[in-house]
């Protein structure tokens, strides 16, 4: 039957959750109205933007861009889950101290971008920096500190050299 | 977007029995990166989605030196682009992959959904075609065999019959003396080439006579185009600056690019030349270290 | 980069934003996020001619389908209209008798989802009668060209013709005249975040509007207006706002008027959450214009006259376009000395969607022109491109005195001089003009500009900007204050300056966001006014506190009150640092002084009225600014000349920028990188709407390409210290002016590696590629 309601069944910020959804409801849709994850933004509907990067099972992906129900028995993270309680992830502190963010609306996808690359690749060169968050449009910061702060935080994380 | 039935098979075979079963209104959906844009705007409308992204058995990548690669439908882009063996073997694959889109889109995103979508503008099918890929289909009778070449027939339009699903892509082994190459207009990297060019070339190492060629081309007709008029200048002549020159002419004549607002007809068939002739060196180039 | 200035405890160094906390873990709502018990959904209902008359609405279909909770049409307004200032009050909440571009909103549901709400849109029936259009301003002045205002013949939005000198006799006798046409693009704001808006009624008498606005206190007075209401009852909110550069978060939208609207209706709270494709369709536009400058100059290039005509598509609304035409010329004068002037502008009404402010507002036009200009002049008279400009630059005025340009705006400091020195000096430019341009298929250019901004905008009404500072009787602080932060961090520096006052840190200082119910009036996020107004306005707020506090103190301490000294969480007497005590102590002890105490300061901003004669748009004389920024920019790049592909290198990329003094260093820098990238380099290479007959052809972030991180200049940005006195610490605005240096810049880096003009923008590689065609095949 159309549109009717299907068990939903996956991880999000380390914790179970089970919903019921529609299949059309986007993995989006789930986190900012039934999670009241609003973390994950929406800026466009033509996968463009970014704004909606997630970590799925690592990867850096678009909630705006997957069905919710694919996400059934896998690892979600969200720019919720990023930090360790009340201590920002070196990405995250690498921003706020380097001066990045400005509106912030792009910022949580930037975050995501970034950790999908540094858990993948502890040493990313600044095309490599450029190259993952080539999917994450800015308005106005100019991109520059991002990449900045993303080098520093990779400085950070791989010890200091 | 409108609602649908959903399904998701726990295999290739149950996939298959599924879109018999739902005659023609069932769409086969993995990673969505194509569609789900689409679908978003209501610009289709599935009455059922078979979802298949889940099927681990179309995810691999396997290679053999005489037999060449074998790609599962499922395999995303990005395990494509990062794949040791394909960075080795076939790097023209992992330099396509790596200017496909943005890392979100390839992360999810699998070649099979690529390759079934039919967008003219496309890299993969290009390159596929420069390689001579041969696409395993299986329907309610069983497989079959086509070449990625004869799969297209009109923009978002492809030979897959109701009940098909595409399950492997096979690249032949690259013949001695072959480069193959692959470049896009691109003005941003990642986004959709303004044209873009595969090519394939075989040289006699002894004389340097280019003796094989295909060329394959995006976003220059309504399917990706085999430039056999661009081929044809090339086979049997020594390639320098001249011969390209022609070549890149008998591209150039042969396409029918379309007009948008990232180029005009004029321009996408200037850069046919443009593009032709690169990747033509590229892969000459490439030819000649294996010599 | 992370340079400290001046000797100041908090303010000029970097400083962490105050709100960057909240952005980064994803905590920080933006007005899409808002959830309030008992939501609707709403959804505009748009027209499908750029130009109609509507003959009728039924909506019964939709009333009839079930989870509809109510609907509205134009009607409902009763006749009201709007615009940004009184004479200009041509729109309407959603249009009546006419719609006058494609997508105008004509109805709006709300219903208990969004779905049903869009599906109830489609069930109503309007009747339209398509009406011939006008779809650009060479269409529109035509004589008989359709009328898009029945009372507005010719189709003229506003237009403006201004007199300084004796351009005419000036061109005549001048060593050189060079006339060019430059065309600008009509361009988006561009922001990621689409606008959205949840308002609800307390009662019948109360409104509380919740929304992404840049100026909050515009919709204030209009929401005020159109529905009855005392302003002490309308609420406006202000969540996190994701960018606004200028447009429709800084104006009404047809989605802000039905929510308010449908609420009223329906006695529940409405959301409406625009789409991107409705904000690249309908959200307000940077005005497309076509720029014919006749500069003359003396043999050694000195500016003699400039002569502006100007044509622009304003689109179907009046909107700001009064504002942004008068700004194209009224800083002419600057950087640049120039003694005779004339400005003749017009701006057509179009059935295209309105055109609007958008950063670098009206000056990024004619600054384009100008600074090719200056390039094309200095090759004909074989003068060096970086001399040329230092030549005509007024030079820093000694402190204490004042320059007066041809037309009256008056600036205490100018650093364009060492923007300049330290640009050219950054890219070796000595040496860097005398490499080799071509390698292979790529051609490599260097272009330089200026761009100079008003700063502190003093417009004619709602000039009052006010702050007030709270102390709580722990030491903690709040700022309550009418300015907006859209991004700019204006937050953070109005924190900033107030813990600076007080002698305290910004960390003690908690800031109150925008509630009309409780922070005082400000004009808003535009003008560049933000830190130069806004920002003065905390610091009397703030030493109104703190002359509280200094009686007391004074009187603790046993010393007079010129004697105090707040300093480091400290208040200590100057003369004797041991007679001290902590600002934590001091509070308490002055709050629990008498019964009853507070200590309330209020401040307001005199500057904003009082300082200049207020500029006259008839005649384009005084002042806009309460002072200027001065910028100089170089811009490197790299031509693919098979393809027309240009993009920026990544070293020889440099801006010097005078603001004055850069109260937060890091947020300048950004503010620069910004300004130049998104809003500048997008113009010159990447951004335009491409239009056929008021259909937009491109309304998705794939067709119409904002600047993407791989493409990215790491550009450097140095600091240009000039120490305003009008501004507060010696602070006027930063960035804009990199709005407008970039894009000539860039272009005059395209024509370097190339010897091409590409005087259209943008940029884009099939223009390029041709323009190089045209070169070759002469």
């Amino acid at each position: 039957m159309k549109g009717e309601l299907r068990d939903l069944k996956f991880t999000v910020n380390g914790r179970p959750v089970e919903l019921k959804v529609k299949p059309k409801t986007l993995l989006m849709e789930v986190l900012r109205y039934d999670l009241g994850l609003t973390g994950t933004r929406s800026g466009c509907e033509v996968s463009a933007c970014g704004a909606c990067t997630i970590n799925f099972d690592g990867m850096a992906v678009r909630a705006c861009s997957i069905l919710a129900l694919q996400a059934n028995g896998h690892e979600v993270v969200t720019i919720e889950g990023v930090a360790d309680g009340e201590k920002l992830h070196p990405i995250q502190q690498a921003m706020v101290d380097h001066g990045a963010i400005e509106c912030g609306f792009c910022t949580s996808g930037m975050v995501m971008s970034a950790r999908a690359l540094l858990t993948e690749n502890a040493k990313p060169t600044r095309d490599d920096i450029k190259k993952a968050i080539q999917g994450n449009l800015c308005a106005d910061s100019g991109y520059t500190k991002y990449i900045e702060a993303i080098e520093i935080a990779a400085r950070k994380i791989g010890g200091g050299e | 977007m409108k609602d649908f039935d959903y399904f998701t098979p726990k295999t290739a075979k149950e996939a298959v029995s599924l879109l018999v079963q739902l005659k023609g209104e069932g769409k086969i959906f993995a990673g969505g990166q194509s569609l789900l844009v689409l679908m978003k705007q209501n610009m289709i409308a599935p009455e059922a989605v078979v979802d298949i992204k889940g099927l681990s058995e179309l995810d691999y990548i396997k290679f053999d030196a005489k037999k060449g690669l074998t790609i599962g439908a499922l395999t995303t882009h990005r395990a494509i682009e990062k794949s040791p063996v394909i960075q080795k073997n076939y790097p023209v694959l992992s330099e396509m992959e790596d200017n496909l889109a943005w890392v979100q889109t390839r992360n999810y995103g699998t070649i099979g959904g690529n390759v079934c979508h039919g967008e003219p503008a496309g890299d993969p099918s290009a390159v596929f075609i420069a390689l001579d890929a041969k696409l395993k289909l299986l329907g309610e009778k069983g497989e079959r065999i086509t070449a990625c070449e004869d799969f297209y027939k009109d923009t978002l339009e492809v030979d897959l019959k109701d009940d098909e699903i595409l399950t492997e892509i096979q690249v032949p082994a690259v013949l001695p003396n072959t480069g193959v190459a692959h470049e896009k207009l691109m003005f941003q990297k990642g986004e959709l080439g303004i044209v873009g060019a595969a090519a394939s070339i075989t040289i006699n190492p002894a004389s340097g006579v280019c003796e094989g060629a295909r060329i394959a081309l995006s976003n220059v007709a309504s399917t990706p185009f085999r430039a056999k008029g661009a081929e044809k200048a090339l086979i049997g002549k020594t390639i320098d600056d001249k011969v390209l020159e022609a070549a890149a002419e008998a591209a150039s004549k042969e396409v029918s690019p379309p007009s948008d607002v990232h180029g005009s007809e004029e321009y996408r068939r200037e850069m046919t030349k443009v593009f032709v002739k690169r990747v033509v060196r590229k892969a000459l180039d490439r030819a000649k270290a294996k010599s | 980069m992370s340079e400290t200035f001046g000797n100041f405890s908090v303010l000029g160094k970097p400083i962490r934003r105050v709100d960057a906390k909240a952005k980064v873990t994803g905590q920080a709502k933006y007005a899409a996020d808002t959830e309030v018990a008992n939501m609707l959904w709403g959804f505009v209902k748009r027209s499908p001619h750029p130009h109609a008359r509507i003959l009728n609405i039924d909506t019964s279909k939709a009333e009839r389908l079930p989870g509809v909770k109510a609907i509205t049409t134009g009607k409902d307004f009763g006749g009201f209209k709007w615009g940004w200032s009184n004479p200009t009050r041509d729109e309407e909440p959603l249009a009546v008798n006419k719609v006058r571009y494609l997508y105008e909103g004509v109805a709006a549901v709300a219903a208990i989802d969004k779905d049903i709400a869009e599906e109830a849109c489609d069930l109503i029936e309007v009747e339209y009668e398509p009406l011939p259009g006008v779809f650009d301003p060479f269409e529109a002045m035509k004589e008989g060209a359709p009328l898009v205002h029945d009372n507005r013949p010719g189709n003229i939005t506003v237009e403006y013709h201004w007199n300084f000198g004796d351009a005419e006799k000036a061109l005549a006798n001048s060593h050189l005249v060079r006339k060019d046409t430059f065309q600008t693009p009509r361009m988006a704001k561009g922001y990621i975040e689409p606008p959205a808006v949840v308002a609800y009624w307390p009662d019948p008498n109360r409104l509380v509007y919740i929304g992404a606005k840049g100026s909050p206190y515009f919709p204030y007075r209009i929401l005020s207006r159109c529905f009855n209401l005392p302003l002490s009852n309308v609420r406006i909110i202000a969540p996190f706002i994701g960018c606004d550069f200028g447009g429709t978060k800084n104006d009404m939208t047809n989605g802000d008027f039905s929510a308010v609207m449908l609420a009223k209706k329906a006695g529940r709270p409405v959301k409406i959450v625009s789409s991107q494709f409705d904000a690249l369709t309908t959200d307000l536009r940077r005005h497309p214009m076509w720029i014919t400058m006749t500069t003359g100059v003396t043999k050694d290039g000195i500016i003699t006259a400039i002569h502006n005509e100007i044509v622009s598509d304003g689109g179907a609304y009046t909107r700001m376009s009064p504002l942004t035409h008068f700004l194209t010329g009224i800083c002419m004068g600057m950087p640049y000395h120039l003694p005779n002037f004339k400005h003749d502008v017009a701006c057509y009404f179009t059935n295209n969607p309105s055109s609007a402010a958008m950063r670098g507002h009206g000056i990024y036009h004619t600054a384009f022109a100008r600074e090719c200009q200056m390039d094309m002049i200095a090759d004909e008279l074989g003068i060096d491109r970086v001399e040329i400009r230092l030549r005509n630059v007024i030079k820093n005025p000694e402190p204490g005195t004042i320059y007066e340009t041809i037309n009256g705006a008056h600036i205490a400091t100018a650093g364009t001089e060492e923007c300049l020195k330290k640009v050219s000096a950054a890219v070796k430019w000595g040496e860097t003009k005398k490499r080799e341009k071509v390698k292979g298929n790529k051609a490599y250019g260097l272009g330089f500009a200026t761009g100079c901004y008003l700063s502190g905008t003093q417009l004619s009404a709602h000039n009052a900007c006010a702050a007030i500072v709270r102390v709580c009787e722990d030491g903690s602080v709040n700022y309550l204050t009418g300015a907006t932060d859209v991004g700019m961090g204006s937050d953070t520096v109005g924190s900033a300056i107030v813990a600076e006052v007080l002698g305290i840190t910004i960390d003690d200082v908690d800031i109150k966001r925008v509630d009309t119910a409780f922070t005082p009036a400000d004009p808003g996020s535009y003008g560049s006014r933000v830190t130069v107004l806004a920002g003065e306005a905390a610091i009397n707020a703030a030493e109104d506190a703190k002359h509280q506090l200094r009686e007391f103190a004074a009187r603790k301490l046993g010393a007079m009150e010129d004697e105090i000294v707040f300093k480091d969480k400290q208040v200590f007497v100057k003369s004797n640092r041991a007679r001290s005590m902590s600002w934590d102590r001091l509070v308490r002890m002055a709050c629990y002084d008498a019964p009853g105490r507070v200590i309330i300061g209020r401040g307001h901003s005199k500057r904003a009225t009082d300082l200049h004669t207020l500029a006259d748009f008839s005649t384009g004389k005084g002042d806009i600014g309460t002072n200027y920024s001065f910028t100089a920019q170089a811009v490197q790049i790299e031509v693919d000349t098979e393809t027309g592909v240009v993009r920026c290198t990544d070293d020889n990329n440099v801006i010097a920028h005078d603001c004055g003094f850069p109260l937060n260093t890091q947020a300048v820098e950004t503010q620069c990188l910004g300004g130049s990238y998104h809003q500048g380099i997008a113009a010159a290479l990447y951004e335009e709407f491409k239009m056929d007959k008021g259909l937009t052809l491109n309304p998705n972030f794939v067709d119409y390409l904002r600047p993407r991180a791989y493409e990215a200049p790491m550009t450097e940005v140095q600091h240009v210290i000039t120490n305003d006195p009008f501004g507060p610490f010696g602070a006027k605005e930063a960035s804009e002016g990199s709005t407008c240096s970039a894009p000539p810049a860039l272009i005059n880096a395209i024509h370097d590696a190339t010897g091409v003009w590409v005087k259209d923008l943008p940029a884009q590689p099939e223009k390029v590629y041709w323009a190089l065609k045209g070169k070759k095949k002469k």
